[in-house]
């Protein structure tokens, strides 16, 4: 009886260990490669946007950042965005101070009215500038924000990836499901979008990786395929740097003025 | 303006600085503007006044900002200019933003032309009291001057504070003779009347602590100085009217607060002009449905309302309900309507703006005015065969 009730309690355990270890292991392998970028305490950089139409048009935009590591486990971290390009937004710029599982609070400064205005940051699905890159998926890289499940592996472009599979947990995502492949590097290679009635939406692809400060693997350009309306767009980052000496105070409501015309 | 011997000093002080700032510096800076014809057709045809029932204007905007002391300190100037076809008070330069500022840690100095903003309101913007409205550009009032300043701003981690003392008051313009809309008489330029003997010298005060608490932000105000807007006698003999602005103490709160899709707003004002003491107050409440019909559009609606315990006040009994649209799309195209109504009489009016890039450095805006039944009592009345619909083109650089 005892023995049975030991078999018993081994079978469970085992079984209920694999099943842990499928989320488990891809909850793991996501904090990882989240953990790896972490350390960049802050950084500046310049970005380009080109918006393609599925006939090959193309249109530019240029925007300049910032962004603050947030050292607070349960808070995410601090972003400024000064828009450059389309001329007619020339001089706007935008506060975030992003959060893990709710709201984000954002203000945006309006140079043709001379106002800082709070605004919701609700709209998670919405395009950011026209392009097919939605406010959500720039803080796609924060693990806390998805629930995991580790699929597998595959090779792409010549190198191990992992399978993730991850399922927002925040409200109002356009996403029910993303399949992303993550490399040995703990790099993010691409990832697919699956929309509200579950079917792919979009492909995201990382290309272009860096190492900054000796230890920080960034992607330079982010390239976001749209399978449904058919258009594109392309992410670049340059001139970024890390660890120029910003603070707290850079990121403040009030220091937007500074940063305004 | 620059014949202002006045404000000639403050700039000629601001271009040695810069001169000065230039020898010691590697100039960083930014330069940019547009420039905006537009054209106007009036549709109830020729104006009460004789007014032709179409009109052109040229707009412009241009800014420059120079970065100095490695960012610790900034040089602007923002110049808007028109030059209107038929109102001569619509043919002008103003200089909204002429200043120097200096950043220490917690500290920001500034000195010269600024626009101050205060509120948190679309429509109804009570607390907002700095800048002088230019009320030939529009009637409501959102078309600022640069107001001539000293500002002092300390920020810590509970809020900032603002401090600013204005030494030089500016008269509020009207539309001219020819202009449209304009008042029942032109404003006499030439008889102006205020309560302090310092008259447009007398040194303004304001003091502002705002914050942000969580998802509400705050802001508490007072403002001591020349009333912006002045009271309008007509003269009998002129024909005009007599301006005189009287001395204004107003106290201000403004609250926003952010719930997810849902903002609330509420700004209220308790001021003293001469021994009357009169109570405002405005807000309302915005709502925003992102993606609708599975689209990037989002329709936004907004509903503000304002109140104000002198009778003979314009905005004493107005709401707004308004609708803004935005596509989301590679050309930002957006339309904002908005219906505005008296809740005592039956006047209304009914506005739109509409907006769209064509091309990268071109911009479309349409704008459509129309005054419904308006009673006679209100204080709109005067511009009800006013409706118009004006196109612009701007071209940036």
């Amino acid at each position: 009886m005892k023995n049975i009730i030991i078999v018993l309690i081994i079978l469970i355990g085992t079984k209920l260990s694999i099943a842990e270890s499928l989320e488990e292991k891809g909850y793991n392998i996501a904090k990882s490669s989240y953990e790896s970028g972490r350390g960049f305490t802050d950084m500046i950089s310049d970005q380009l946007m080109i918006l393609i139409d599925p006939k090959g048009n193309k249109v530019t935009r240029e925007i300049s950042a910032k962004s603050l590591e947030n050292l607070d486990p349960y808070d995410g971290d601090k972003n400024i965005t000064y828009f450059e390009t389309p001329k007619d937004v020339e001089g706007t710029v935008m506060l975030s101070h992003t959060h893990i599982n709710e709201d984000d609070d954002q203000w945006l400064y309006l140079p043709a009215l001379t106002r800082v205005k709070r605004i919701s940051s609700s709209n998670k699905s919405g395009s950011f500038m026209g392009s097919e890159v939605a406010f959500e998926d720039f803080s796609a890289g924060d693990y806390r924000k998805y629930k995991w499940k580790y699929i597998g592996e595959e090779m792409y472009e010549g190198d191990l990836c992992y399978v993730l599979e991850s399922y927002p947990t925040y409200e109002n995502s356009g996403y029910t499901k993303r399949v992303g492949l993550t490399d040995e590097l703990l790099r993010a290679r691409k990832i697919d979008f699956y929309d509200r009635k579950g079917e792919l939406l979009k492909t995201v692809f990382f290309e272009d990786y860096n190492l900054y400060g000796d230890k920080i693997w960034m992607a330079d350009s982010m390239k976001v395929e749209n399978h449904q309306n058919k258009n594109a767009t392309i992410f670049q980052w340059q001139n970024r740097k890390l660890n120029v000496g910003l603070d707290k105070k850079d990121f403040e409501k009030s220091s937007l003025m500074r940063l305004a015309d | 303006m620059i014949q202002n011997t006045f404000q000639g000093k403050i700039i000629i002080f601001f271009l040695v600085t810069l001169l000065h700032a230039s020898h010691t510096n590697a100039l960083d800076f930014k330069a940019y503007g547009f420039i905006q014809p537009e054209s106007s057709i009036y549709i109830n045809g020729n104006g009460r006044h004789g007014q032709d029932n179409y009109n052109t204007s040229l707009f412009g905007k241009g800014t420059f900002i120079s970065y100095l002391q490695n960012g610790d300190a900034k040089f602007t100037i923002s110049t808007i200019g028109r030059f209107d076809q038929s109102d001569d008070q619509l043919r002008y330069l103003d200089f909204q933003k002429f200043k120097y500022e200096y950043y220490f840690d917690d500290v920001t100095l500034k000195v010269g032309n600024e626009i101050v903003f205060w509120g948190v309101n679309e429509t109804f913007n009570i607390v907002d009291i700095i800048n002088q409205s230019n009320l030939a550009e529009n009637i409501s009032g959102t078309k600022k001057l640069g107001q001539p300043m000293a500002s002092i701003s300390y920020s810590r981690d509970y809020g900032t504070f603002d401090i600013y003392l204005m030494p030089y008051f500016r008269e509020r313009p009207f539309s001219g003779k020819e202009g449209r809309p304009r008042l029942l008489f032109e404003v006499d330029k030439n008889s102006i009347t205020y309560e302090s003997s310092a008259k447009k010298r007398k040194i303004d005060f304001a003091l502002r602590y705002s914050t942000v608490i969580d998802d509400l932000d705050i802001g508490l105000s007072h403002f001591y100085g020349n009333n912006r807007t002045p009271v309008l006698s007509p003269n009998p003999l002129t024909l005009k009217f007599d301006s005189h602005y009287p001395v204004l103490s107003q106290t201000g709160i403004d609250i926003q607060a952010t719930k997810g899709p849902w903002l609330y707003k509420l700004e209220t004002v308790s001021a003293k002009e001469g021994s009357e003491r009169h109570l405002g107050a405005a807000g309302g409440i915005e709502y925003t449905y992102y993606g609708i019909r599975n689209t990037q559009s989002d329709l936004g609606v907004i509903v503000e309302y304002a109140f104000d315990d002198r009778n003979d006040n314009p905005f004493n009994n107005e709401g707004i309900i308004g609708l803004r649209w935005s596509m989301n799309d590679v050309k930002s195209s957006s339309l904002l309507a908005g219906y505005l109504f008296d809740m005592r009489g039956n006047s209304n009016r009914f506005q739109t703006e509409f907006e769209q890039r064509i091309t990268d450095d071109l911009k479309l805006f349409l704008d459509l005015s129309l005054n419904g039944s308006i009673d006679e009592t209100d204080f709109t009345h005067q511009f009800k065969e006013d409706s118009q619909i004006t196109i612009k083109i701007a071209k940036y650089f």
